[in-house]
């Protein structure tokens, strides 16, 4: 679908290597306690590149069609399941997203799910934070697309792992949000704490894998090659 | 008649309100000075009650004030710098400038949080689109195609569900042929979707969506009122940045809690004080002139 040039390879590092460097660096170096809003900025601006390639590409009108469906029913799935707290099949659908679609309609699908949910469940200033997170596990997805297609328990490898990560991650930033500084202890804490949320929500995305990988594939698939996408 | 009330300040120009809110969100992050912080949360609380009322702001303070708390107690258990130190705990020292540094960060977190809440109440989707139709045309289109495809779905799902329900699909009661007709109702529904929305997009595409000199129609008009209101934000913005480059607003806390000393940043604080105040004030205005040409009637 997509292929891989060392120009944006090398603006793909920029945006995934550098920024979190920086978020790390600012935590560690600055002995300042904006940063944690600095850190919300660099979110903010980090999804900026993203939304650029998506424009900048020609994109035919179908498959934008079919990105906001995605997103629609990533959206819809955070509500259908709203009642069991922490089990969302948001994370299964961005990243097959990302698998079917590509990498850069694999970020949009997670960025844009995180933000029109929060319409529903409450904007705020973790919204940014949702929005990188969610749209980094599908644009990983859309790059492994080929393993990840093929064999089904790497994808639920991924599926798990990224479910974790953006646990950890989510509770990185709840850490800066409390202290204003990152503590180790109180990181500690949080993450033991947390880990029942954890868990529900890495064995949600398990299990809405296993439920929509091939019946979605399918779709997908055919809706690809019925009307040439 | 609450909404009539309510909705002098929402009626301003979209790039305004995001100019205004921008700017009182980026001044609260970035400006730890008590002041400028008590300030921009009373703003922000006052505009939330003008907004949604009392009693969901009594609601919010249920949730909110027990965080305030946790924010500001627990950070001396984590952080022991500062000179006065309280007792100790464990061995370790606990300190006053540890306590008020926790305060002052929940005041700067929950001052956020209800211009965030303000935010989502002011600028509705229609707003946003407007906002990021320009710069992104096409993340727009899918984000307002979405939006529209959500209650769209959730209206199909029920009708899957009904003809499924009619022909006996439902009768068997249970956890797992339950979950069996749903995920039938899924992939129906995924399947109609796709169908549907790609005649959607080949329609467009059709019409000629996308190509150059298309014009688009807007409902919002840049008017005088919203140029001055620009104006008047982006001046009392700037008094606050020249407060926080001068350092007539910096404020410590390690190794100890700076005092305020001379009169000089009292013009900063009146000045952010009158812009944290600007929608409430407004608001407020709208109000006093609904009431007193109500009673005229």
């Amino acid at each position: 679908m997509e292929r891989l040039t060392p120009k944006k390879a090398i603006g793909y590092s920029i945006i995934l290597v550098l920024i979190p460097l920086f978020i790390a660096g600012g935590a560690f170096l600055l002995e300042n306690r904006q940063y944690v809003w600095i850190s919300l900025c660099i979110a903010v601006l980090a999804c900026v590149p993203f939304f650029a390639v998506f424009e900048k590409k020609t994109a035919d009108v179908r498959r934008m069609v079919v990105l906001a469906v995605l997103v629609a029913l990533s959206v819809l799935g955070r509500f259908a399941f709203s009642f069991v707290p922490h089990f969302k099949p948001v994370t299964a659908i961005v990243i097959l997203a990302g698998l079917y679609l590509g990498a850069e309609s694999g970020f949009l699908c997670g960025a844009l799910s995180a933000f029109l949910s929060n319409f529903f469940f409450g904007q705020g200033p973790w919204t940014p934070f949702q929005m990188l997170g969610w749209g980094i596990i599908g644009f990983f997805a859309g790059l492994f697309s080929k393993p990840l297609r093929k064999h089904l328990s790497l994808l639920l490898l991924y599926g798990g792992f990224a479910g974790a990560i953006f646990s950890l991650l989510m509770d990185v930033w709840t850490v800066l949000w409390l202290d204003g500084s990152f503590l180790f202890a109180r990181y500690a804490a949080l993450v033991a704490a947390a880990l029942p949320v954890t868990a529900i929500y890495a064995a949600s995305n398990l299990i809405f894998l296993l439920l929509l990988a091939r019946p979605l594939g399918k779709k997908l698939d055919r809706i690809e090659r019925k009307y040439g996408l | 008649m609450k909404h009539l009330e309510n909705n002098a300040f929402s009626r301003f120009h979209p790039i305004s309100l995001a100019v205004y809110f921008v700017a009182v969100m980026l001044i609260t992050m970035f400006c730890p000075h008590p002041v400028i912080l008590l300030l921009s949360l009373a703003g922000g609380i006052l505009f939330s009650i003008r907004l949604t009322g009392t009693d969901a702001f009594a609601k919010d303070c249920r949730f909110y004030l027990p965080l305030f708390f946790l924010v500001t107690f627990t950070n001396p258990l984590f952080s022991h710098n500062g000179v006065t130190v309280l007792f100790f705990l464990n061995g370790k020292p606990i300190t006053l400038e540890a306590l008020m540094y926790g305060a002052d960060l929940a005041l700067m977190l929950f001052g956020v949080v209800f211009w965030s809440k303000c935010w989502g109440a002011v600028m509705t989707s229609d707003k946003l689109l407007f906002l990021f139709g320009k710069p992104f045309p096409r993340l727009s289109l899918v984000l307002s195609m979405s939006l529209r495809y959500i209650p769209l779905f959730k209206k199909k799902w029920q009708e899957i569900k009904d003809a499924q329900t009619a022909l006996g699909c439902f009768s068997e009661g249970g956890f797992l042929s339950g979950i069996r007709s749903s995920t039938r109702i899924f992939s129906a529904l995924v399947t109609w979707s796709f169908e549907n929305t790609i005649d959607t997009g080949m329609s467009m595409s059709a019409r000629g969506y996308g190509l150059k000199n298309r014009t688009s129609y807007s409902l919002f008009r840049l008017k005088r009122r919203d140029v001055f209101f620009i104006l008047l934000t982006l001046a009392l913005a700037a008094s606050a940045v020249v407060g926080i480059a001068t350092g007539a607003l910096a404020y410590i806390f390690y190794p100890a809690a700076s005092v305020p000393q001379d009169g000089s940043a009292i013009l900063f604080y009146v000045l952010f004080g009158v812009l944290a105040l600007l929608p409430f004030a407004e608001e407020t205005r709208e109000a006093l002139t609904w009431r007193y040409l109500l009673s005229n009637i």
